[in-house]
């Protein structure tokens, strides 16, 4: 297991506090928390492929990282008008 | 051997950097300032996991993905912060700004309105 693959866990990990805050706070908190959980989990698919060492994968992140402004701005916008 | 030092404290650092944001993000009280916490996580974090990869793989197709992801990331972190602020704030007191646009409408008709009274 190299050290990418241990970071990538480790951030897994580390998410559990905005996880609990998801759950257990506020709407507008839980949309902050989202916003957190999906830029990491930008970071954990780039290190799962170098970890991996599978080129292929690090079309991911890119892609979740293009769709993260998009979700985040209808989650926003929902949280705004509707919810 | 040196590449992989510096490569592990680029991820550590990079792990500690989303690890403060997540206990920020689930200890501060308010929804404003939580939103501060968010930053480091989408901004700090992916650069020190760029330079990670740079650093294992040197110039090439992988940290070139890598890096625009980030430029990605980087580009929404300040648009999607102000437009969460701007709903909670709209989810708040109605409107994002500090007077509701309706009252400002009618204080500007009735002083249009005096002005037209006076000038007759």
């Amino acid at each position: 297991m190299t050290s990418f693959v241990i970071a990538a866990v480790a951030m897994l990990i580390a998410l559990v506090p905005a996880g609990i805050t998801i759950a257990r706070g506020t709407l507008a908190d839980a949309v902050i928390g989202f916003e957190l959980v999906t830029s990491v989990a930008v970071m954990v698919f780039a290190l799962l492929a170098e970890g991996f060492k599978r080129p292929s994968l690090f079309e991911f992140p890119v892609i979740l990282a293009l769709l993260l402004f998009g979700s985040g701005l209808v989650f926003v916008r929902a949280l705004e008008r509707w919810l | 051997m040196i590449r992989e030092v510096i490569t592990d404290v680029l991820l550590a650092l990079a792990v500690l950097t989303v690890a403060a944001s997540a206990v920020g993000v689930a200890i501060v009280p308010d929804t404003y300032a939580r939103l501060h916490y968010v930053t480091p996580a989408a901004v700090v974090a992916p650069v020190l996991v760029a330079l990670a990869v740079f650093v294992t793989e040197g110039l090439d197709v992988n940290t070139g993905e890598t890096v625009v992801a980030l430029v990605f990331m980087i580009a929404a972190a300040p648009f999607l912060s102000h437009a969460t602020i701007r709903a909670i704030r709209v989810r708040e007191a109605g409107d994002w700004r500090d007077r509701p646009p309706t009252e400002h409408t009618e204080h500007t008709e009735h002083t249009d309105s005096t002005r037209a009274r006076d000038s007759r």
